[in-house]
């Protein structure tokens, strides 16, 4: 019941049956096939909940140790090097630095982008050294992107800000 | 102590979705079975040539010796061996008629399916009834093997 071309060799209890997706399409071969419905819901939490709040209004929010004396971003409740709760809000600064970027040229599902995406991971201005979010560059070219490159972020209009990550359109080069 | 959010609209959440989708072929006996089955509406056990045990569904070799199966018919009609009634369906709704499962060992094979019964009164059914199984039109049939609607008593 082979189905395809056999091209390897290999002994006769070893032999497998290959089969293309022309085959599958073709029914070629019985199958069933599925697409479950799986869902989920993640809760943000206290302070990702707060910082995504403060995104919707524009804001870049971090928390602060007294004992350790961090500014940290994204927020957290707990200092995990104090091991105690955090002292306060902090409002950042919408600038940073790359602190490492990457050049992606597929999508999420491994297809080819018409235009490769810049990811890079931005320290933000007003938080601890390296403390940081992951983003998007734009207005940039790949090769001209740097670590240590100082960045600004574009967000979106308020009325299209939605409490979400994205209502940070990208970041670009700080002028000068 | 640092002021929590209380407001639980301002609490945020994310909906998101997993995309899976997948094809489970029917393997190279399993295969022969189905089309024998969708075409001629015949069914197909495996015998061991060495040891003789009938397998049903079909394999390609004996899982006691690893030696060769050859195909043989079979009736496809058999005896409830266990069964049960289900009242609720895959979402726990409740069904308008209830379902009844049950195990059938296939005649002439050491083997059995897991399949509905049908035509008959859940309070009707008792194991050892035997049964034999009704088809799909066969223009309605894809290799599968609900193109068994279901086993009613003989």
């Amino acid at each position: 019941m082979a189905v395809g071309k056999k091209d390897i060799e290999c002994p006769p209890y070893a032999e497998g049956t290959p089969l293309s997706d022309a085959d599958i399409k073709q029914k070629k071969v019985t199958y069933v096939e599925d697409h479950p419905d799986i869902r989920y819901s993640w809760t943000a939490g206290q302070a990702i909940s707060k910082f995504l709040n403060g995104l919707k209004e524009g804001k870049i929010l971090g928390v602060k140790c007294n004992k350790c004396g961090r500014v940290m971003v994204p927020p957290r409740m707990f200092c995990e090097l104090c091991y105690k709760p955090i002292d306060g809000w902090v409002e950042l600064k919408d600038t940073g630095t790359v602190e490492t970027f990457s050049i992606s040229y597929i999508d999420p599902d491994a297809r080819p982008l018409p235009e490769p995406v810049i990811v890079a991971v931005i320290s933000i201005d007003g938080a601890s050294p390296h403390m940081g979010i992951m983003h998007i560059l734009d207005e940039v070219k790949p090769e001209d992107v740097y670590i240590g490159m100082k960045v600004k972020a574009v967000w979106k209009s308020e009325e299209e800000r939605e409490g979400a990550i994205t209502d940070i359109k990208y970041w670009k080069p700080m002028e000068g | 102590m640092i002021e929590k959010i209380v407001n639980p609209k301002e609490l945020r959440h994310w909906d998101g979705r997993i995309e899976l989708y997948w094809i489970y072929t029917s393997g190279k006996a399993g295969d022969e079975f189905f089309k024998k089955l969708m075409n001629e509406e015949k069914f197909l056990a495996a015998k061991c040539k060495k040891c003789g045990k009938v397998y049903f569904p079909p394999r390609i070799y004996c899982e006691k010796d690893f030696s060769e199966t050859e195909f043989v018919e079979v009736s496809g009609e058999g005896c409830v061996r266990a069964f049960t009634v289900a009242r609720l369906d895959a979402y726990e709704k409740p069904l308008e008629k209830p379902e009844i499962y049950a195990v059938i060992d296939i005649d002439g094979t050491d083997g059995c399916l897991i399949h509905l019964l049908g035509e008959v009164e859940p309070e009707n059914v008792e194991i050892g009834m035997k049964v034999k199984p009704v088809l799909k039109p066969k223009n309605e049939r894809e290799g599968k093997i609900t193109d068994i609607l279901y086993f009613k008593p003989l």
